[in-house]
């Protein structure tokens, strides 16, 4: 066997492929796209909607008037709506275990227990009476219990209808309505709300239903007529009319009020078979909720009707204006006696009001839904509110409902009456609503229409003015965090700098709670991500002591959000303050991370930290770099990650100090060491790269002792890796491969060691790969040839390569040297052997017939022409032809390669 | 083998001046001769006195002799045969005779008069077997002819309850708190629309437990010499639930029951009147002792107005 003699040169020239230069990078996007973006993200702060920032808008959350295409989805949008605001009030109120009610009703009672009472009994029960209604002792029952019992109620109502017991239906459906009177179940009632009024509407839809099929059949079952969506009352024929008739009767003569009330709302729709205007019914049913003494009571019964009345082709909102301003007069009255009594009863008006507030909350969209400019004006002074612009004292309107009115109030109408809201807010301070959370609201409304800066001027002078007054620091924050988007995009320094202080001051004084810390922690990432430059948030007046005030997981966040900042452009970090504070920073978080589990926070953390320690650069000083990357070694233990950063960055250091025009050696070893002893603190593969990495450094700056005890510890590693890493993705094992390669690709330029043999490194690759049993034929076949072209390319006359001229090369150290062909020869014979094995042990067919190709365009390159590698290529070839189809253009071109390199084998093969 | 009457309005309710229509089913099994069928319409009014103002000896007689407003019979098929299964006669008569001029009071079911039409259909069998009949009651209602003629001015009545106007006792707080609650209510009405009318608390020291309108009938039976009369309770509905805010107007609207109210009747025998209380419940630990006690009788806790109601049927 004998090496072949090549000529790299002409051999890379005519292999390459023709290049020609292209007209742009195809990595690089269209400038323009480029600038574009950087634009939106620093100048159009404004335009900037941040999707992530939630906490922000749950709170103003002002659904924005739905484009309601009134053809097709005003039928569907209401109902849509009404299913996702009942879950939404099932869930606002918890139910606790037991429902405890004020006296237990019949019809609450399991149907059997009351069948089989006696005739006697009942007597009995009766004559107690009395006594039952003396006392008053609350009863309770659970609320699966109450549910389950709804439920049947209901199917016993569809039962009978379908039974044709209407009447039953109606008296049970009149006994279901009755339960909303008893609203001692307070968390309970909107969930019983949501649960009768389900029975409501079924039974409404059944009525519906019967009507209409009286109207469009005779009673034989023969068609009258088709009645159309927009029928009119004329359409409909007498007989229909007298059982819709009958059922407002009998519903009319229920005794109680509340039932009646629902039960008419319930079969309010087929008013229309009687009337083609039922809208007075409307406004009529409204002031009968009015003797509804119970304001809960009463303002859920409101809140059915503004449902009820959707149903309904259409209907002014005028009935849903005097809804809104009996709940006004309601929730004063509760409100006044609120301030005599104190105590328990305080707590119950506050239960009350909690239970009040969705009515108001829905009622109010319901009157702003789509509604018309024109209308708006119209109806603000029909609420009471904008009529006396002189006396706004006199303007009475509950801080509740002004909350929910800003709230829906459409932006335009928000703008342009905001002095008047400002107003509204300040004169109405009751204890149904925090009027802080009313400035607060004010001041998102206001962010989101993009007031005019006078205006905002107006706003912020008078509210910074109220604020002022504030004790507590939570509210401060809950109303600043509101305006704190309007002073920073109208840059409004001095405002700035007041709530600084303000903050500053009140938590010095309080101590911070941990809401506040929230609020906080979300107010200075707004602060952060306004500036663009660190600097100028730090200069702010107070901003460093502020930051002092924060810990726990605040602190992280916000410190998080700083480091991303000063790492998140491009270029570098030089400024030594700079440096430290950001060194300080992330000592902190890392030192936090003990404490946090949560793997995508810390990933998140070892990238931003690795990336300012990337950025860092201390220009000429690199003494004070290689410094800083110790420190950082020391400090950020358990960033695994960073260490990597380490080695990447200390050894460009040492690369550095090589282009410098006073070398200094010294330190470029330090640099060197410094990576070195860092590396087997590193887990996994990366290790063997960066030995790999930090060796070819090592070989720049001629440090031939360093580069063999680094390919060394990099060769030894693979063993470990074995031991550490279980399981590999085939990404990995083909970056190792690759890596291995390259290796071989980096010893033919590493000049041999006198005290060490020849093929020392060579050989200890091989016979580690050979070893370990977890390289697979195939990785073994790849990384065989590669150690068989390398020992090819070292027996060489000439090298195709060198690092510089200082540095020789073995053509040169070992010229004519014929022991060194001898051991280079030995060593590929046994290569060759085991690369022959590999490929036979492949047990994938396509596989095998692939690494074949492989080998035998491993030895056609490598060796000179001889019987016994004739046979064996002849042996591959056919291996290789039997695996894979004879059009295949690899085993083509191995064929035309071999008829080339090994002429006499060409009769056999072809 | 049965029987029965279909009238042709649905809801049965017939003025004199038409016809009332309807059909004969008859099922049976085997066909069937009989001497022919016959349906008879009757109308009365009927008396009864118990009770109230009637002395015992009055109450002893019960039952007064009806007044009868109509009898007649008309021979809807002569004598023949009815084949097996199910036939369908029709029939149509008129309800008032054109020589005949009795008056027509309207159907109404009350305690002691109930003014009622039947109409029975009769299939005379002979002899040997049971002659089968069917009884269905028809509503009659005024005709448009007989109605007022002036149109009808609903007359309103503004009325203010306060602790001064009541004539019975009251609990001490009631008295020195004091309460104020004022309205208007319609006192003539029309049998097809509700009573209208509405209610505002202006004031009351005490919390209110609950406003009910309350309808009333006053049945006067003349016996003899003397009227005996009785008054009873037809309806309650509750306009308030609860302490309910001051100063708020709520709506009165109360929808008239049918059958149980009919337009007011001054006739010589006897008279069908109405009247509507307005009931005011204050919250009492007392009245919780007496809850199922008749609201007519003035309680501790209660203020009411007894307003007089006339019923008029309109067009």
């Amino acid at each position: 066997m004998e090496f072949r003699p090549r000529d790299y040169i002409t051999e890379n020239e005519s292999h390459a492929l023709p290049r020609a230069r292209a007209d742009a990078h195809p990595l690089s996007s269209p400038l323009s796209h480029l600038t574009q973006v950087n634009d939106d993200v620093v100048g159009g702060n404004a335009d900037f909607y941040d999707p992530l920032r939630g906490g922000i808008d749950n709170d103003a959350k002002s659904t924005p008037p739905e484009p309601v295409n009134l053809s097709e989805t005003s039928g569907d949008q209401p109902i849509k709506e009404w299913t996702s605001f009942r879950r939404l009030l099932m869930q606002r109120f918890p139910v606790s275990k037991m429902v405890s009610l004020s006296s237990m009703p019949d019809v609450l009672m399991r149907s059997g227990k009351s069948h089989d009472k006696s005739a006697t009994s009942m007597h009995l029960e009766e004559l107690d009476d009395p006594k039952k209604f003396a006392d008053e002792g609350v009863k309770v029952i659970t609320w699966q219990e109450y549910v389950s019992r709804l439920h049947e109620l209901k199917d016993e109502i569809t039962r009978s209808w379908l039974a044709d017991n209407r009447v039953t239906s109606l008296k049970l459906s009149i006994k279901v309505a009755k339960l909303m009177v008893d609203t001692s179940v307070s968390e309970f009632y909107p969930t019983l709300f949501v649960l009768v009024t389900d029975i409501m509407d079924m039974l409404g839809d059944l009525v519906w239903k019967r009507i209409k099929q009286k109207a469009e059949f005779t009673e034989d079952g023969a068609l009258l007529c088709n009645l159309a969506e927009n029928f009119e009352a004329s359409d409909i024929c007498a007989d229909a009319k007298e059982t819709c008739y009958n059922w407002f009767s009998k519903i009319g003569a229920v005794q109680d009020l509340l039932p009646r009330i629902y039960l008419e709302l319930a079969i309010l729709p087929c008013r229309r078979f009687l009337l083609d205007q039922p809208t007075d019914s409307l406004q009529r049913l409204v002031m009968m909720t009015r003797g509804l003494g119970d304001p809960v009571a009463s303002a859920y019964c409101r809140l059915y009707m503004a449902h009820c009345a959707q149903k309904l082709p259409s209907h002014d909102i005028g009935y849903l204006v005097t809804c809104v301003n009996d709940l006004k007069v309601i929730l004063t009255q509760t409100l006044a006696t609120n301030e005599r009594n104190l105590g328990n009863f305080q707590n119950n008006k506050k239960l009350q009001i909690s239970l009040m507030e969705p009515t108001i909350e829905y009622i109010m969209k319901c009157i702003f839904i789509g509604l018309s400019q024109r209308r708006v004006n119209e109806v603000l002074p029909e609420l009471g509110l904008m009529k006396n612009q002189q006396n706004f004292g006199t303007v009475s309107c509950v801080s509740l409902v002004l909350h929910h009115l800003l709230k829906e109030l459409p932006i335009e109408v928000v703008s342009s009456n905001v002095v008047h809201i400002l107003h509204l807010i300040e004169f109405n301070n009751d204890n149904s609503f925090h009027q802080h959370l009313n400035y607060r609201l004010l001041g998102f409304r206001l962010y989101e229409g993009k007031c005019p800066v006078d205006i905002v001027n107006a706003v912020l002078d008078k509210v910074m003015q109220v604020i002022a007054t504030y004790k507590s620091l939570d509210e401060y924050l809950k109303v600043i965090d509101a305006y704190a988007d309007l002073i920073l995009q109208n840059h409004m320094d001095n405002h700035l700098d007041i709530i600084l202080r303000g903050i500053s001051e009140r938590a010095l004084n309080g101590g911070v709670t941990i809401d506040e810390m929230s609020s906080l922690q979300s107010l200075l990432v707004k602060f952060l991500s306004h500036f663009e430059c660190l600097e100028d948030v730090f200069c702010l007046n107070h901003f460093p002591e502020i930051l002092d005030i924060l810990h726990g997981k605040s602190q992280d966040v916000v410190f998080l959000h700083i480091l991303n900042m000063a790492t998140s452009r491009s270029g570098r970090i030089r400024d030594p303050t700079r440096i430290q504070l950001l060194f300080e920073i992330s000592r902190t978080l890392h030192d936090n991370m003990e404490f946090i589990n949560a793997k995508n926070d810390d990933s998140q953390v070892t990238r931003s930290v690795s990336r300012f320690v990337y950025m860092v650069d201390y220009g000429a000083v690199m003494e004070h770099h290689l410094a800083f990357l110790v420190d950082c070694r020391a400090s950020f233990g358990r960033f695994n990650e960073l260490k990597e950063t380490l080695v990447h960055s200390s050894n460009s250091l040492a690369i550095q100090s090589l282009q410098c025009a006073k070398k200094d050696l010294s330190f470029f070893k330090s640099c060197v060491t410094f990576s070195e002893v860092t590396i087997p603190s590193i887990s996994g593969q990366r290790q063997f790269d960066l030995f790999l990495e930090t060796a070819e450094v090592a070989f720049l700056g001629g440090l031939v002792s360093h580069v063999d005890g680094l390919i060394d510890s990099g060769i030894r590693c693979l063993h470990i890796l074995d031991r550490v890493d279980g399981f590999r993705t085939s990404a990995d094992i083909e970056g190792l491969v690759s890596s291995i390669r390259k290796l071989c690709g980096f010893l033919i330029m590493v000049p041999g060691n006198i005290s060490l043999p020849v093929t020392y490194f060579p050989n200890n690759l091989f016979s580690l790969i050979s070893s370990q049993s977890w390289f697979d034929p195939k990785m073994k076949t790849q990384i065989f040839s590669a150690i068989i072209l390398l020992l090819t390319t070292l027996s060489q006359k000439t090298l195709p390569y060198h690092a510089n001229k200082q540095m020789p090369g073995n053509d040169m150290l070992y010229y004519g040297d014929s022991s060194y062909k001898q051991e280079l020869e030995s060593l590929s014979k046994v290569v060759l052997e085991n690369l022959l094995c590999a490929v036979q042990q492949e047990p994938s067919q396509a596989a095998r017939g692939s690494m074949a190709l492989e080998a035998c365009n491993c030895i056609a390159s490598s060796f000179m022409q001889s019987n016994e590698l004739s046979s064996i290529c002849h042996t591959l070839i056919g291996t290789a032809k039997s695996c894979l189809s004879v059009q295949d253009r690899c085993l083509q071109s191995t064929i035309r390669l071999i008829n080339n390199q090994l002429p006499t084998l060409a009769g056999a093969v072809v | 083998m049965s029987v029965h009457l279909k009238l042709s309005h649905p809801n049965r309710i017939y003025r004199p001046s038409e016809l009332l229509k309807g059909t004969i089913i008859v099922e049976t099994q085997s066909s069937i001769s009989h001497y022919g069928i016959r349906i008879t319409i009757k109308g009365s009014v009927n008396l009864q006195v118990r009770g109230g103002s009637a002395g015992v000896v009055e109450s002893l007689y019960g039952v007064i002799k009806p007044i009868p407003i109509v009898k007649r019979t008309v021979e809807v098929k002569p004598s023949g045969k009815i084949g097996s299964g199910m036939t369908e006669v029709p029939f149509s008569l008129n309800i008032r005779q054109e020589e005949n001029l009795e008056k027509f009071y309207e159907t109404f079911h009350g305690a002691d008069i109930s003014i009622q039409y039947l109409a029975t259909v009769d299939i005379s069998r002979g002899y040997l077997h049971k002659s089968l009949s069917a009884t269905t009651e028809f509503i009659i209602e005024s005709d448009k002819g007989d109605l007022l003629q002036r149109p009808i001015s609903p007359e309103t009545v503004i009325f203010y309850i306060t602790q001064d106007t009541q004539r019975h006792p009251l609990l001490p707080e009631l008295k020195s708190g004091g309460f104020r609650v004022t309205g208007k209510i319609c006192t003539q009405c029309s049998l097809s629309s509700p009573i209208n009318g509405e209610l505002t608390v202006e004031a009351s020291a005490v919390p209110i437990q609950s406003i009910d309108i309350q309808l009333f009938r006053v049945e006067s039976i003349l016996l003899g010499e003397k009227i005996v009369s009785e008054t009873s309770l037809i309806q309650t509905t509750q306009i308030a639930d609860g302490n309910v805010c001051r100063n708020l107007t709520m709506p009165i609207y109360v929808i008239l029951p049918r059958l149980l109210t009919c337009p007011t009747i001054f006739a010589g025998p006897f008279s069908i009147e109405f009247k509507v209380a307005i009931v005011i419940s204050f919250q009492s630990e007392l009245s919780k002792l007496h809850k199922k006690s008749d609201s007519r009788t003035p309680r501790l806790w209660l203020a009411m107005e007894t307003l007089p109601l006339e019923l008029v049927r309109t067009m």
